[in-house]
């Protein structure tokens, strides 16, 4: 309020005194710190950029120029061979569909138990609803490597080892819990007069859900689905326990054994990681604007 | 809260409310109020039950067991997967190269992820896409940085080596993964990389809702650049450090992606850490009982976290109602 009352009279002044009233003192002071503040957020800069781009760098280099001495971070020629390679290449092309397939799968199933699980704990209440949120709170938090011994015995036992629907069940784990707490908080502001209304019209359970409550939720189930489908798309330690070879092996394990009878082709190795990233790039830049979205608009838009 | 307590009763179609039931209330009566709520969470409960109490279960029965494969056939065995973990000398070194990896991305995470936070919050023109770009190597995968930073750490041809000798720093050029002494550093910087700017996302959040006011009263007050960081940004990032603090330890604990693929625990195990660890010896030596074992082990760990993690944030909470009161 004060902040708001203040700045007309702010910009009032600066309009009547001449900016040469400030004094070089607090000029110096001023670009000083900003002078300070630049050279850091550089050095940041460069920090978080400078292997990213060494990595870009040597996937467009040619064979020869990847081991140039000293090393060069700007390739001529550029060429885009490991790129032609990589696609040429069957095993990735493959370990590429597999990625896929599972992403878009555990996404799938990720939302529908998301929905019900969330608008569940969201408008109902029931004997045990807090010990099972509670219970996903701790799902969420459980180390993946303590649960790899006794999911190869569950997966060896259901038949599931190194197939689809074997990995998208364990990958829904690291998933679900955070789906559902997700769309809860989004629920939770959904006020429900719309909801009652709906019942007045004489909407069953699942009309309500369908024609009312994933219309609303739009932003928020997008949010949501970019979460899983990244997550999935990332997952290795999975991947690598619950996979044997070729047939159903994911991008990630595939990168990580990137080797063959030459040791490792670096470029190629870099082309396909840049490959593998850019789902991962373009949801990320989405789904931050998304969330934000997501979570302030939910209320007013009903 | 009334208001969604008084919800099952309306969406139950006008099932009377709970405190309005007779004591012995029909099971038709309770199905109509609970039971679609039970439907709808079914799913999630499945998921629950397969996903965490099946897998702690089995793991507790494993832990005592002699686990014989491929039939999975178990003989009961009491602590003897415990005693062997115990008395073996390879545990205390694995134990402190957990705590030395675990404290090493912990302080590097949070220090550099606090500076670069305090720098983007800084209002100054021009860093705001800046923040952008410091945040991309927390969005690519982690087997893709874990590559890139195997890559660039290479002895001979690694672009950090090659500069170093480009330079005139051939001393300093060491054969950084493959070398006991150095490779635990390599593999906490990589580690330390990809997750500082989750860090500062979460410090930043917090730091915008810090009133200016604050600042400006303090200002006036002749307080330095310092004591206003002491006094007044230090203490509002209390609780919000203590969360970054649990999560990046569990993160720490739970980490395989980066070492598996930059060292695969070596050089002479020098970052093998207690994950692998289970890892190799359930799926390299098929040891499934002594996997489990480790496992409780390094599950009573994580519930420790787990159980200061909620003292920690009740603590938070009250301190923030005393300060409003």
């Amino acid at each position: 309020m004060s902040l708001a009352a203040d700045a007309p009279a702010g910009r009032l002044r600066a309009a009547v005194d001449p900016p040469r009233r400030r004094t070089l003192r607090q000029l110096l002071r001023v670009w000083g710190h900003r002078l300070l503040i630049w050279t850091l957020a550089f050095a940041f800069v460069a920090f978080s950029l400078l292997p990213l781009a060494w990595g870009v760098s040597t996937a467009l280099k040619t064979k020869e120029a990847v081991y140039a001495f000293p090393p060069v971070w700007i390739p001529s020629p550029a060429t885009l061979e490991n790129f032609a390679a990589v696609f040429a290449n069957p095993a990735l092309f493959s370990s590429f569909l597999n990625t896929l397939v599972i992403a878009l799968a555990t996404t799938a199933i990720a939302l529908v138990v998301g929905v019900l699980g969330a608008y569940g704990f969201s408008r109902y209440r029931f004997p045990g609803r807090d010990t099972l949120l509670w219970s996903l709170l701790f799902t969420k938090l459980f180390p993946r490597v303590v649960v790899i011994v006794p999911f190869f015995v569950t997966l060896r036992w259901l038949d599931l080892m190194n197939t689809y629907p074997g990995l998208v069940l364990v990958y829904l784990m690291a998933i679900f819990p955070v789906a559902i707490w997700m769309l809860k908080g989004f629920f939770d502001n959904i006020p429900i007069e719309i909801e009652e209304a709906a019942i007045m019209d004489g909407c069953s359970l699942p009309q309500l859900l369908w024609l009312v409550v994933i219309p609303i939720s739009r932003p928020a189930l997008a949010a949501v689905a970019m979460y899983s489908f990244i997550i999935a798309w990332n997952e290795f330690l999975f991947a690598l326990v619950f996979t044997n070879g070729l047939s159903r092996r994911p991008l990630s394990v595939a990168l990580a054994f990137f080797i063959d009878e030459n040791g490792i082709r670096w470029g190629e190795l870099m082309a396909a990681s840049i490959v593998m990233s850019l789902p991962a790039l373009v949801v990320f830049s989405i789904a931050q604007k998304m969330l934000v979205r997501g979570l302030s608009e939910g209320a007013v838009k009903g | 809260m009334s208001l969604s307590r008084a919800t099952p009763g309306r969406l139950g179609g006008g099932a009377p409310r709970e405190a309005d039931l007779p004591l012995r209330q029909s099971w038709r009566a309770r199905w109509r109020e609970w039971g679609p709520g039970y439907m709808l969470v079914a799913p999630a409960v499945v998921l629950i039950l397969l996903m965490m109490l099946y897998p702690v279960l089995q793991t507790l029965y494993f832990s005592v067991s002699r686990v014989q494969l491929p039939s999975f056939r178990t003989t009961f065995v009491g602590l003897d997967n415990f005693a062997r973990i115990l008395s073996s000398p390879d545990t205390l070194p694995l134990a402190q190269r957990t705590l030395v990896w675990v404290a090493g991305i912990v302080v590097f995470r949070i220090s550099l992820g606090l500076a670069a936070a305090l720098v983007f919050n800084a209002r100054v023109p021009g860093t705001v896409w800046l923040r952008a770009l410091v945040i991309l190597p927390w969005t690519i995968p982690s087997v893709v940085g874990a590559n890139l930073w195997r890559w660039i750490f290479q002895t001979d041809s690694g672009v950090l080596n090659q500069s170093l000798r480009a330079w005139g720093l051939e001393s300093w050029a060491l054969n950084w993964l493959g070398s006991p002494d150095t490779a635990m550093l390599a593999v906490i910087v990589a580690y330390g990389w990809a997750g500082f700017p989750f860090v500062m996302l979460l410090i930043l959040a917090r730091l915008q809702g810090v009133p200016q006011e604050l600042y400006e009263a303090a200002r006036i007050d002749g307080a330095n650049a310092w004591q206003l960081f002491r006094y007044i940004t230090l203490p509002s990032l209390k609780s919000v450090l203590v969360v970054a603090l649990i999560l990046e330890i569990v993160s720490g604990l739970n980490s395989f992606d980066t070492l598996v693929i930059m060292t695969g625990g070596g050089p002479a195990k020098a970052t093998q850490i207690w994950g692998l660890e289970i890892y190799k010896t359930g799926f390299g030596a098929f040891n499934l009982g002594v996997a489990s074992a480790l496992s409780v082990l390094m599950f009573i760990a994580v519930l420790v976290v787990f159980v200061f993690y909620g003292a920690a944030s009740r603590a938070a909470q009250r301190q923030r109602r005393e300060g409003l009161a």
